[in-house]
């Protein structure tokens, strides 16, 4: 750019024909190159300040902006360790567990253990036993030893139809209860289990790994309610077909009644 | 060779000429040429102003890495720290997996439960009583339909005008209409009872694959079964309260009825005594 210039410049200095024309030419070529001209550069009092500035951030904004965030951060660590997980606390929380494992898990296994059988007669103990025994394997045994107790169902000659179908509804729900205890008594055996091995569990847990128990403790709290459900619906039926045995006498009760009265009208007709 | 040697020579003297012809115009162009001429670069270790630069970048270095790198290990030293802590206090990850695998163990128990509470337990012996009996337990809302004509096969219709007082035909049928809610309950419950553990099992099956983050969320949800499961609990006991409630006030009406019914008596043979 500046050779081209110069080179241009030169030629309309060389073909001027005046001294007016290169003293214009001069005037003109002098003011073009003021104007285009690149400014020129700051030096070293510049370079200086720059300099100056860049170290004045870096020991200012951020210098003090990672002191603030180390600041935080101590402070996070500070809190977490003293605050929320003290980890001499976590480990008293656990010997807490152990310790009551201790003191309370075999004694109250042994009060539950207890043994409550109270019939004195052959027969009767041998279904006492049989509903107490937590099996679910026997229930044949069960009614044989039901029947050796409380009698078989009236054969049809020995009594009416209505008498035999109560009869039999009757020792069949009676039945069906002790069935569904020596269910839930297994069952509630095996929730035991359960219970032990979640506080076993606990005994071991981090503060991160203790949810899953107490969400699994929930869980097993939902199974144990349908289990007292469970028994709760055959109480139910228990209670209800009492009071349908009696509601039945009622009103073979009202039907003898009209027969009998019937039979006495008609006996003072003949006399 | 001569030729142009002496043409050279005729062009330079020529030029010379003009020259001396024309001052001014040399001398402007001599200007121009001096001051359009490239200038000298600075060598970079004798200026000045390198040496500036030299010292300023160095410091600048230095002081980054004592304020920024300085101040970057430690944040990353912290936050070591409490990744160490987390890790192996907070969310250790051999905790969390015997968590999950004691979640697996409990659910074998509960699937054991399960298994026998499946166990059936029908003994009823004659037709009617054994139809009643498998309704009664099929655990299937869809049976309590059935309920009511099986139950008077058994225990029999309330009886007609003809054949009872209005006074026993009232407590029969309320006897009945309690007796026959109850078993309808007992189905109804047994059925919700089946649903509780399905998803019981459910929960416990995703507690298995859970984070330590997501098992609160699981938590929660098994703790809404729980509230919902304790409600069905309480409907099972109303309708256990209810049975009793109508027993009570039937063995009431049997004491108030047999007072009556001996008042009546007395009157009667009162009255045939006073015909004789």
């Amino acid at each position: 750019m500046t050779f081209l210039f110069f080179v241009m410049f030169s030629w309309f200095v060389v073909k001027a024909k005046t001294r007016r024309q290169v003293l214009a030419l001069v005037l003109v070529g002098t003011t073009a190159g003021v104007l285009v001209a690149p400014p020129r550069v700051q030096a070293q009092t510049s370079l200086v300040g720059a300099i100056q500035a860049v170290l004045n951030v870096i020991n200012g904004v951020i210098h003090s902006g990672l002191s603030s965030i180390n600041s935080v951060r101590t402070a996070d660590n500070n809190f977490y360790r003293n605050v929320i997980w003290p980890v001499q606390l976590i480990n008293q929380a656990r010997a807490q567990v152990t310790q009551m494992i201790a003191q309370f898990r075999i004694p109250m296994w042994s009060i539950f253990r207890i043994n409550l059988s109270s019939a004195t007669l052959p027969a009767t103990q041998q279904l006492e036993q049989v509903v107490r025994n937590q099996q679910t394997n026997d229930f044949a045994l069960l009614t044989t030893n039901y029947g050796n107790a409380y009698g078989s169902v009236p054969v049809s000659t020995a009594a009416s139809p209505p008498d035999r179908a109560m009869t039999d509804m009757d020792d069949a729900l009676a039945l069906d209860t002790l069935k569904t205890l020596k269910k839930t008594d297994e069952a509630g055996t095996l929730t035991l289990q359960a219970g032990d091995q979640l506080e076993s569990g606990v005994g071991q847990a981090a503060p991160g790994s203790s949810p899953f128990l107490t969400a699994s403790a929930v869980v097993a709290s939902i199974q144990c309610q349908a289990l007292t459900q469970k028994m709760l619906a055959a109480e139910l039926r228990q209670e209800a077909a009492r009071l349908a045995h009696e509601s039945a006498l009622r009103k073979r009760s009202a039907t003898y009644t009209g027969q009998v009265g019937n039979q006495i009208i008609n006996l003072l007709k003949r006399n | 060779m001569k030729n142009a040697l002496t043409m050279i020579f005729e062009r330079w003297r020529c030029g010379f000429r003009w020259a001396w012809g024309h001052k001014l115009r040399v001398v402007v162009l001599a200007l121009v040429l001096v001051m359009l001429a490239p200038r000298q670069v600075k060598s970079q270790l004798l200026d000045p102003c390198c040496a500036v630069l030299v010292a300023g970048l160095t410091t600048i270095s230095s002081t980054m890495n004592n304020v920024i790198g300085g101040g970057l290990t430690s944040i990353l030293t912290v936050d070591r720290a409490i990744q160490n802590f987390e890790q192996t206090v907070v969310w250790p990850q051999a905790q969390i997996s015997q968590a999950q695998s004691l979640v697996g163990s409990t659910q074998g128990t509960f699937t054991t439960i399960q298994n026998v509470t499946r166990i059936p337990v029908n003994s009823a012996t004659l037709p009617a009583p054994q139809q009643l009996e498998q309704i009664l337990l099929s655990a299937d809302a869809n049976q309590i339909s059935r309920t009511s004509s099986s139950y008077s096969v058994v225990y029999g219709p309330v009886p007609d005008v003809t054949a009872a007082s209005q006074d026993v035909r009232n407590r029969t049928d309320m006897a009945d209409a309690a007796a026959q809610a109850a078993m309808k309950r007992s189905i109804a419950i047994d059925n919700l009872a089946d649903l509780e553990i399905q998803a019981a099992n459910q929960i416990n099956q995703s507690l298995q694959t859970a984070a330590p983050g997501s098992a609160p969320i699981i938590e929660a949800q098994a703790d809404a079964w729980l509230v919902r499961a304790n409600a069905y609990t309480q409907a099972a006991i109303a309708d256990l309260m209810r049975v009793r409630a109508i027993d009570l006030a039937d063995a009431g009406a049997n004491i108030k009825s047999g007072a009556t019914n001996t008042t009546n008596l007395g009157q009667q043979l009162i009255n045939l005594l006073k015909r004789q």
